[in-house]
């Protein structure tokens, strides 16, 4: 089973997803920094308590389909007979109690019930119900009121399997992209070099003819943070100035002299500088955003699958 | 003449430097150049960008220096000439340049300041959520209330508009919506059966209020003729409630829930499950059956039924329906149970076993008739025995079809006519032999007369005269002693029927009325028509060993020949122990709504019963082959 990367600069359970601070300028408090790379006593939702909540999760999966086999229902396996009610109450109530996962993260409880438990038993219990719900159906889908609500269910699920996967799999590459041969840098030093950089290149900009000087005007006008939220995901910036100005400065530069003290040397390799801080920094914005992006997905789809599900549920009541 | 410059930078705490110079002579450059007496370190300036002259006291011209227009209180110009005492503007790149004048020096005044930052990311923009995806995609609450509200109104608001528009149809047999889109067709959870494909879009038929399950009210709009009652007795669901007994364990918790959810039980719907899907509605399971008919001389102590269950295992035996006395006018007709040697008294004398032999006399009669009976070595079942149009039973044997091919009834030739006693009226009979021998005696062989061409010798002659002598000696010289012949043991009638007294007519004589039973289970249904790859021997035993026409030949429930060789009930248990087990449920040859036609089940064409069959075989242990 794999287990979240643990991240130095994060409390115990926070990810750089889920920490307010992370995503702020403000300086990280040294003092409270705890180096725990060493000996980690780090236990993963996924792992927690030996996988108590997997197994109940398989059993809940091996009960259902042997139920579901075993148990013979005239004419056929739908939500109407009495085992198709009987899964369709313990599905109904177990989304109702998963979608508390919202209410529970925001209060900060002690307790035996711990907020990694409830977790734990979200991800596994929520798996479960792909069975839960499919065999509520008999396997009978149609254009309905009753499918979509499976459906969304089912995007609620697999929406939630790819949050777990990026969770699993990106901290790793994020903490890999920050890191270089100088050290770790922070979301806040990313600014700053920016910055530094901007600085750096309109100083050195200044000698330069007035066309050279609008390409590299362009660059610094860039707002790097302006991206959509597919070029985000996809880190894909075709328009990207400062490429496109390190492109037009060596044209330009290429039918010059070379001097000894030339600007266009300098401003190449300042541009150069920060082109490589901008992958860098476009990158964090991708792993960034996949981390986050699943839930605008699980949360919606969420609400809108208990807004079918009381439709589902009304209108079979309605049409008794 | 001298200029002021004053160049005003912003503090990081938000305060201004203002760093004033003086520029003398009477020209002045603007530009990004370091020269430039007022320098615009902005990337968006040309290195020269315009030149100031003083012309006056109070007034300047600006001259742009490349061509390229700059921007003079909102107007793009190169060339102007102004009144510094007007205090106007000028705006090179990111810099806006305020002119005025000195009050004391008079000289004019330039007040340089960058409106915008020199580089985006210099600016002071906030950057508490710059990594996330704020901003870039809809809120995370705000979709969620967005699409929970779409859904609540496509998928609930609007179907029960949907409903509650068209309401007033329901229970009117002919009320029927629009064509076209309602929505609460979007809560179907399945394709109704083809029966009432019809009524797919009008869900008020049958759905008529809100929250209360289907009625059999909705059923009956339609099906006032159609829906014959299971019981015809006045108390009919008291009856039924009662034969189901009381629901105890998981049963009694469902009836119990049903109740409380509002659907009543022994409703029509209970068993006719709807909106399973295209095709016909599924035969009705045998358990439906059970549960009344398994053990129900307990619950319903006065009924006359025996208890039933599953065919293979617990189906009471056969009462057919046989003739008791087909003497009166209306045979008598009476349910017995059957056994191997159960009788019927149709009227007739039959030997089925003589009939169907070989060997012996019968079976020379065919052989020696290969016209008639081609490559037939005795006869066969068919030879007498034709099934009815629909397949499914026997028309009845008449006897100048069958019979009378080789028991022929001629008794006078008159040239190449023969003249046969009629069948069926002994009046007509005794009148024909009355009249025939009112004629006299047999004819006179024609080479008895003198002049007749003849053999040579006597001998011949003398042969033929004693033929002739015998004939006339023997032949019934009196009708009477014909007629009595006829009805009497070796006479062509006794052969066949029993000889009862009759009237004067018919000579004291008379023939008792034959009956032929053409289906002897009533309550349930057989049809020939589906066993056509069985020999007729093979259920009908006793056909080769019967010489008594009273032998019952009908197959029973068990035993060599009976139904169960094949059909084991429902349910895998029983299904390996013959050869050729063929499921049989109680809707195969019953029907709760019976008529007098086959069940429901049967009436279904083959494919359609083939794939009834798979989905109720698929996930039992046994697998039947038909």
């Amino acid at each position: 089973m794999a287990t979240l990367p643990h991240n130095p600069d994060q409390g115990d359970f926070e990810t750089a997803a889920t920490s307010k601070n992370s995503t702020s300028t403000s300086s990280p408090k040294k003092a409270s920094r705890v180096r725990r790379d060493k000996v980690s006593s780090h236990e993963s939702f996924l792992t927690y308590g030996s996988g108590r909540w997997a197994k109940i999760a398989i059993g809940i999966f091996v009960v259902s389909l042997a139920t579901y086999l075993f148990i013979d229902v005239e004419p056929r396996h739908n939500g109407g007979s009495w085992y198709g009610y009987t899964l369709g109450t313990i599905g109904l109530l177990l989304i109702l109690w998963l979608t508390l996962l919202g209410v529970r993260k925001r209060a900060i409880t002690p307790g035996r019930w711990s907020l990694k438990a409830w977790t734990s038993a979200h991800v596994y219990l929520g798996l479960s119900l792909i069975a839960i719900g499919t065999l509520h159906a008999g396997f009978q889908l149609g254009w309905n009121v009753h499918t979509l609500a499976w459906a969304l269910m089912m995007l609620v699920i697999v929406s939630g399997l790819f949050g777990i996967w990026v969770y699993a799999r990106l901290p790793t590459a994020m903490s890999a992209n920050r890191f270089d041969a100088e050290g770790a840098i922070t979301e806040k030093q990313m600014i700053e070099g920016l910055k530094q950089l901007d600085r750096q290149i309109h100083d050195a900009a200044q000698p330069l003819d007035p066309e050279a000087a609008a390409v590299i005007d362009k660059s610094l006008e860039e707002n790097v943070f302006a991206g959509s939220a597919y070029a985000r995901v996809m880190n894909r910036y075709p328009n990207c100035r400062t490429r496109a100005a390190i492109a037009d400065i060596r044209k330009l530069r290429n039918f010059r002299p070379r001097l000894e003290d030339d600007p266009f040397a300098k401003v190449d390799t300042l541009l150069s500088r920060k082109e490589a801080l901008l992958a860098k920094l476009r990158r964090h914005l991708q792993l960034k955003s996949w981390l986050q992006s699943w839930l605008f997905i699980h949360v919606p789809a969420t609400f809108a699958l208990i807004a079918a599900l009381s439709a589902h549920v009304i209108s079979v009541f309605f049409y008794w | 003449m001298s200029f002021l410059v004053r160049q005003i930078a912003l503090k990081a705490s938000g305060g201004e430097i203002v760093r004033a110079k003086r520029v003398d002579g009477d020209e002045m450059k603007i530009g990004r150049d370091g020269n430039c007496g007022i320098h615009l370190p902005d990337l968006g300036v040309d290195p020269e960008a315009a030149l100031v002259t003083q012309l006056d006291e109070t007034h300047i011209e600006i001259e742009s220096l490349t061509n390229l227009p700059f921007e003079c209180d909102g107007l793009k110009v190169t060339r102007k000439e102004l009144d510094v005492t007007n205090g106007s503007e000028l705006v090179f790149g990111s810099h806006r340049i305020k002119l005025g004048q000195d009050p004391r020096s008079r000289f004019p005044t330039f007040t340089v300041r960058r409106e915008t930052p020199m580089a985006h990311s210099s600016a002071d923009n906030d950057l508490t959520d710059v990594y996330t995806l704020k901003g870039k995609v809809p809120g995370k609450r705000m979709s969620a209330w967005a699409f929970a509200a779409m859904v609540a109104i496509a998928f609930l608001a609007w179907p029960i508009y949907s409903y509650a528009t068209y309401n007033d149809l329901a229970l009117k047999k002919d009320g029927v919506r629009p064509a076209g889109f309602h929505a609460d067709k979007m809560w179907e959870s399945g394709k109704l059966s083809v029966a009432h494909k019809g009524l797919e879009n009008d869900c008020q038929s049958c759905h008529v209020e809100p929250f209360v399950a289907v009625r059999d009210n909705a059923c009956l709009t339609c099906h006032k003729q159609d829906a014959h009652d299971h019981i015809k007795v006045a108390n009919a669901t008291d009856r039924l409630v009662q034969a189901r007994g009381e629901p105890t364990g998981f049963a009694g918790f469902q009836r119990a829930v049903g109740s409380t959810f509002n659907k009543p039980a022994g409703r029509c719907v209970e068993c006719h499950t709807e909106h399973e899907g295209e095709g016909a509605m599924a035969a009705t399971d045998q358990k439906f059956c059970t549960e009344c008919h398994d053990g129900m001389k307990a619950r319903l102590p006065d009924t006359k039924l025996p208890d039933a269950a599953d065919f293979g295992t617990s189906h009471p035996q056969f009462m057919p329906a046989v003739i008791t006395n087909a003497a009166p006018e209306k045979p008598v007709v009476k349910r017995i149970a059957w056994t191997p040697n159960a009788k019927e008294f149709g009227g007739l004398k039959f030997t089925h076993a003589q009939h169907l032999s070989t060997t012996n006399g019968v079976a020379q009669m065919v052989r020696r008739r290969p016209s008639e009976f081609p490559e037939q070595s005795g006869l066969d079942c068919e030879n007498c025995h034709q099934a009815d149009p629909s397949g499914t039973w026997f028309k009845p044997v008449v006897m100048e079809e069958s019979c009378q091919t080789c028991h022929s009834l001629t008794f006078d030739q008159v040239g190449g006519t023969f003249r046969t006693l009629r069948h069926g009226e002994p009046e007509m009979v005794v009148a024909d032999l009355r009249s025939f021998f009112a004629g006299g005696a047999p004819v006179r062989p024609a080479n008895l007369g003198g002049m007749a061409r003849r053999q040579p010798g006597d001998s011949s002659a003398a042969g033929v005269a004693k033929d002739y002598a015998r004939a006339v000696r023997f032949y019934p010289t009196q009708a009477n002693q014909a007629i009595t012949m006829l009805f009497n043991k070796g006479g062509a009638c006794f052969d066949c029927h029993t000889i009862i007294p009759g009237g004067a007519a018919t000579g004291g004589y008379n023939i008792q009325n034959v009956a032929q039973t053409q289906r002897y289970l009533q309550k349930g249904w057989f049809t020939h028509d589906r066993h056509t790859k069985f020999e007729c021997v093979d259920c009908h035993l006793k056909a080769e060993t019967s010489n008594d026409a009273t032998d019952l030949l009908i197959p029973g429930l068990g035993g060599k020949g009976g139904c169960r060789d094949c059909h084991v009930g429902q349910g895998g248990a029983s299904l390996a122990s013959v050869k050729q087990p063929v499921e049989s449920g109680c809707a195969m040859c019953h029907d709760y709504h019976a008529d007098d036609g086959a069940p429901w089940m049967s009436r279904q064409p083959a494919s359609r019963r083939a794939s009834v069959d798979r989905k109720r075989n698929a996930g039992s242990a046994g697998t039947t082959s038909r």
